[in-house]
């Protein structure tokens, strides 16, 4: 496939007409389902679409998930059969997904202030309803969106974008097609800061060509942010003109 | 502070001259008190990660944490200042239990000497056997064969209106029911709102027009119930309410509610179903004046329509903030 298609044109042009630093058409929605659940996000990120729902901090549903001194968090991610383009069932007991899942858990129990809610559970529940490419740095921007609008309090936004390396070229936010064609890898910050959360390679890359693409990672999660943050002040503003509060 | 703090605290540290982070002790200003005041009238939103306050002088309280003597925010939210105590209400969040809430629980689980209850909050509270009334009056002991016969008084499941009696160090609640305003219910309708919907008042059961009683739990807990004679309007005397107060008032069984009964209590709870829709605080007169208005549509059924809901809250809000 890759030989096929030009990934990366002289020009300096992707597939999707992109610059190599551009990152996806990005869109957000808070509070998007209110009533099913504490606190819930939408996150578009190019065709890739994934919905959260964040449950809790509630009473935990299972003793053995009591911790005596901080909540416990459990995600569980949904991928539709009809999120790509072969249609396939994928069991809640893949290997992948079971990955993604604890990988996601692992960032957020360190994001989450979570000495502030001992005894207690929050349930991340994650569908991901179209995929092309970056699903795991989706489910980590939807969580971080679905977290706060549970108001469940947090050191800083934790959030994640992909960069793939073409011959000596860094691609940033890869969609399927790239994806398939080179090495990427996944970063988590926190926040605007230079503090990763997570970072996940999982191909074969030159060293010296790995910090020139964290470089890059890092720049589009800060652009990322922002993207959020907006939205996240737009709907308190929102719901403050509403008189709500 | 561990060190992954003091870590994160100094990468924080080089955005400072970022213009996003919003600091209220502006040493340009010179009076960051007036700054505080001014951004509580304002209603300025902060977001996870936003810097509080650089200055030593504020107490930090809910919805904060510190690196240092830097304070940042942890939820999106309003800054509120009471004197010296800075925090953070967030925009969303469960149900926090505060000590005189009236709330409606409902039983989870029954243990040795107490109940679990459901309130909608962080955790479950605990309703002990000790702080509720038995038939038979307020000085009677609790035995044995009560703690055998628990699930005879309140079972899993159950609905009960409780008032919250204390507040643990982790959140937790303890209710108590010793009062013959709280306790088990039935004749009604159960249904919640987001508890930041529901606003704090003296009382919190009300008996409105058309034969329906409401409790409004704080806790966003909703019960509409037939209106029936509190012990206290039977002419018994109030000295010897609590003896009067017999198995009764543990009873499931529900009294004959009529036709119109149920459709009033339909109007009612699409009334605040309205009013949730459009995000609108819930309070007793907003509730009466959204029943009145809805009068103009012949079946409550009308009223889960979203455009009728904007109409009866538009109307709503025009007859009561005068």
């Amino acid at each position: 496939m890759a030989s096929r298609i030009e990934i990366y044109s002289p020009e300096g042009l992707r597939l999707d007409g992109r610059r190599w630093n551009e990152v996806r058409h990005f869109r957000c929605a808070i509070n998007t389902h209110p009533i099913s659940s504490d606190g819930s996000s939408i996150i578009e990120q190019g065709n890739t679409k994934v919905i959260c729902n964040v449950i809790g901090p509630a009473e935990p549903t299972l003793r053995s998930r009591v911790l005596p001194d901080r909540v416990s968090i459990s995600v569980k991610l949904v991928v539709a059969p009809f999120s790509t383009i072969e249609r396939r069932k994928r069991p809640q007991s893949d290997s992948r997904i079971q990955e993604m899942c604890s990988s996601i858990q692992h960032v957020f129990e360190d994001a989450v202030i979570a000495h502030l809610f001992p005894r207690s559970q929050i349930d991340v529940n994650l569908y991901v309803v179209a995929q092309d490419g970056g699903v795991l740095q989706a489910c980590i921007n939807a969580t971080t969106l679905a977290l706060i609008d549970a108001g469940v309090p947090m050191y800083d936004y934790v959030c994640a974008c992909t960069a793939g390396m073409l011959d000596r070229e860094v691609l940033l936010d890869l969609n399927r097609i790239e994806e398939s064609a080179m090495p990427f890898l996944t970063m988590a910050t926190i926040g605007g800061t230079r503090k990763v959360a997570l970072l996940l390679l999982e191909m074969k890359v030159q060293f010296d060509r790995l910090e020139s693409m964290m470089a890059a990672a890092m720049s589009g999660c800060h652009h990322i942010r922002d993207l959020m943050d907006n939205e996240v002040r737009k709907h308190g503003k929102s719901r403050l003109e509403r008189g709500s509060l | 502070m561990s060190d992954a703090d003091s870590a994160e605290g100094e990468a924080i540290d080089e955005d400072d001259d970022d213009e996003r982070l919003f600091s209220l002790d502006n040493n340009e200003n010179g009076d960051g008190d007036a700054r505080v005041t001014g951004l509580v009238q304002g209603r300025h939103i902060v977001t996870p990660g936003e810097l509080v306050t650089a200055d030593s002088m504020w107490m930090r309280g809910h919805g904060t944490y510190s690196v240092g003597v830097k304070s940042y925010s942890s939820v999106a939210g309003t800054i509120t200042r009471v004197n010296k105590l800075l925090s953070v209400a967030p925009l969303r969040g469960r149900y926090d239990p505060k000590i005189g809430d009236h709330v409606i629980g409902r039983i989870i689980d029954v243990g040795t000497r107490s109940w679990h209850v459901d309130i909608g909050a962080k955790q479950a509270a605990v309703l002990m056997l000790g702080s509720v009334n038995l038939p038979g009056g307020v000085q009677r002991r609790k035995s044995e064969s009560d703690e055998l016969q628990m699930r005879a008084f309140l079972k899993e499941g159950d609905l009960l209106n409780a008032e919250v009696q204390a507040v643990f160090t982790d959140g937790a609640a303890s209710l108590h029911t010793r009062s013959l305003n709280y306790g088990k219910l039935r004749n009604g309708y159960f249904f919640t709102i987001p508890s930041s919907l529901v606003v704090r008042s003296k009382y919190h059961t009300f008996e409105l027009p058309g034969g329906v009683d409401l409790v409004l739990g704080v806790n966003g807990y909703i019960w509409l119930r037939k209106h029936t004679q509190q012990l206290g309007e039977q002419g018994v005397s109030i000295t010897r309410l609590a003896e009067e107060a017999g198995w009764e008032i543990y009873s499931d069984e529900n009294e004959y509610i009529s036709v119109n009964t149920r459709e009033s209590i339909a109007r009612y709870a699409n009334a605040i179903k309205a009013l949730e829709y459009c995000e609108v605080g819930v309070n007793e007169a907003r509730i009466i004046a959204a029943y009145e208005a809805s009068k103009e549509y012949k079946s409550p059924g009308e009223m889960i329509e979203n455009y009728v809901k904007k109409r009866i809250v538009k109307y709503v809000l025009l007859t009561t903030n005068g």
